[in-house]
């Protein structure tokens, strides 16, 4: 017999037009019982009016994202025992960025908006729409991609990216695992459009992992956007953000290549010009600082070494 | 206990504080820090967006280093420092394709990479290894009465399947260490978001939003000093400041030290002994410090 337990629900619920409010349901449950389920004993047993999203129950559908104790997950993929806490008690809300419709229900038009300005699929070559030739790949290619396709728009990594609310011209890390899932692709035809379409909009991530974080398929956009990052020399655009970006990576490797180490002073310099490091020069002066970011840390001895990892490929 | 320490660029630079006060507490708890011998630049968060080969390579160099020091445990008072090592170990484990090439790469120096070395956070090794209770035993100052803004950032919690020390949603290491001397902790709702410093090198504007962020949710929620765990993270919230604050119009300051300066107050260290920074050593003298 498996133990059942009665659990606190507080869901925030919303109507669409008046400030959403918090209410409570106690439901029973086991250890078995996910959150889609425990979502289907509240409707049919207490509410029928609450809204939420919730089709397949094992997390190919991607429609149960919310947020779980403040935590964006997959409500199918949450078991209720797993989150509550000591009081048996769980919180759930809509996920966050997005427009609220109802109750648990957000709007993710804005979702699929990014994912169709990254082409979401393959664009082959004509030879092989015609019938002409057969579309291949080899298993390494395979390999780089498998992971960043797995992706099933659920809307969790938008919700959670702090660059996405605070830049409206990046792109979000759903669609740059998709627009690089392509990239890698050998038969997609279209590689130089895609990076002309996210190369700006990679170097706006911030590298938080917090999409790796609450990706419930193990997706990993950050990679893909490091990835995509990658590719700076092969874009031909210069942006505001590409050309810094530019200096800085430049001057990254150059000084880990010369010297093992980054010096600061030499970053800045290169990165923001004369003027702009005076002025954050004169600021750490006044923070008292200074006097460290004028220290000179020893290079590595064995450079040698360095220059050899670093080099070209022989 | 003897560790091998990886001190990072940043605390050998414009945050040698970090490196000073790291260094003060752990002579006091017994830790001997025995540094990574000509150790190479991680290349933390920059390296990877150009090659991930040449990152995983110049990481794992460092681990050889540490096991041919005859270490299991490398430490480190850098966030990103951290998970970068981290990082590079877990790729180099779960991917042969990379495997290879990062092998090759490291055979041109003759380096053979063997594994065994974990890399961890500094205040791992301080809850883990030397103890909460120890720590408290050294507190000579508390510093009671002082609300202080616990923040993580990014690098030190994800992604948790890699760093694996504290749930990523609900981190309570920073919080137990500053309990531990004495102060208030205030949890605040950003703790874990990012400090915008990854952002300096191509999208400073958003970088600057980010850090702005961060002081203003750890003010609204009643913190008077900001603590935290990250080298990097103390160039953007320390060392810049200013520099935000006068971007964001802000005519207030936010006292931000590194954790194991913290610690060191209530150690009975000077802010000077310490290196602090004169926003902080400021707003300490007239708390009394």
């Amino acid at each position: 017999m498996v133990e059942e337990k009665e659990i606190t629900v507080n869901i925030k619920k919303y109507d669409g037009k008046n400030d959403p409010y918090w209410k409570t349901y106690k439901v029973r449950a086991d250890r078995y019982t996910q959150m889609t389920e425990v979502l289907r004993r509240i409707k049919t047993e207490q509410d029928p009016a609450l809204a939420y999203r919730a089709s397949c129950h094992m997390a190919v559908c991607g429609s149960c994202a919310m947020k779980i104790n403040g935590f964006p997950r997959l409500a199918c993929r949450t078991m209720a025992f797993d989150v509550m806490d000591e009081n048996n008690e769980i919180n759930l809300e809509a996920m966050d960025y997005y427009k609220g419709i109802r109750d648990l229900i957000p709007d993710i038009d804005t979702f699929y908006d990014r994912m169709y300005k990254v082409m979401p699929r393959l664009y082959a070559d004509e030879s092989v729409i015609a019938g002409e030739n057969e579309q291949r790949m080899t298993p390494s290619e395979q390999k780089e991609v498998w992971k960043f396709q797995e992706c099933i728009w659920c809307g969790l990594c938008v919700s959670a990216c702090p660059s996405v609310r605070m830049d409206e011209k990046f792109l979000g890390p759903a669609a740059h695992a998709k627009g690089y899932r392509f990239i890698a692709d050998g038969r997609d035809t279209k590689t130089e459009e895609r990076i002309n379409i996210l190369m700006d909009s990679a170097w706006r991530c911030t590298s938080c992992y917090m999409c790796y974080e609450v990706c419930p398929q193990d997706v990993q956009p950050v990679i893909a956007i490091k990835k995509t990052k990658s590719y700076l020399n092969e874009y031909k655009g210069n942006t505001e953000v590409t050309e810094m970006a530019r200096k800085h990576d430049d001057t990254v490797f150059d000084l880990i290549n010369n010297t093992g180490k980054i010096k600061e002073s030499t970053l800045y310099l290169k990165t923001f010009g004369f003027g702009e490091a005076i002025k954050d020069i004169n600021y750490m002066r006044k923070e008292g600082k200074l006097k460290y970011a004028l220290a000179k840390d020893n290079d590595v001895k064995n450079i040698d070494e360095i220059k050899k990892i670093m080099g070209d490929k022989k | 206990m003897k560790v091998a320490y990886y001190p990072g660029c940043a605390s050998h630079g414009i945050a040698k504080d970090v490196d000073i006060a790291t260094q003060l507490i752990a002579k006091d708890l017994n830790l001997e820090l025995v540094e990574v011998e000509d150790w190479n630049c991680c290349g933390g968060g920059f390296m990877d967006d150009k090659s991930e080969e040449i990152h995983t390579a110049l990481n794992l160099r460092n681990l050889n280093k540490v096991k041919n020091m005859g270490y299991d445990k490398m430490a480190t008072p850098c966030s990103v420092c951290l998970n970068s090592h981290r990082i590079a170990a877990d790729k180099y484990e779960k991917d042969p394709e990379l495997r290879e090439n990062v092998d090759e790469r490291l055979g041109r120096a003759n380096i053979k990479y063997e594994g065994g070395v974990d890399s961890e956070h500094f205040i791992w090794v301080l809850i883990q290894d030397v103890g909460i209770d120890n720590i408290k035993s050294h507190v000579k100052k508390p510093l009671t009465g002082i609300k202080v803004g616990t923040y993580y950032g990014c690098q030190l919690l994800r992604p948790s399947s890699v760093m694996g020390f504290e749930p990523a949603h609900n981190p309570h290491s920073v919080m137990d260490l500053v309990a531990a001397t004495g102060a208030t902790p205030v949890a605040f709702p950003m703790k874990a978001a990012c400090c915008g410093f990854p952002l300096m090198g191509s999208n400073p504007d958003v970088g600057l939003k980010m850090a702005n962020n961060i002081f203003t949710n750890a003010k609204g929620n009643g913190a008077e000093m900001l603590v935290h765990p990250c080298s990097l993270c103390h160039l953007q919230l320390d060392a810049t400041q200013l520099k935000i604050m006068d971007r964001f119009n802000q005519k207030w300051t936010m006292p931000t030290l590194y954790i194991t300066q913290l610690i060191g107050l209530s150690f009975g260290y000077t802010p000077e002994q310490l290196g602090l920074g004169k926003i902080a050593t400021n707003y300490l003298r007239s708390r009394g410090f």
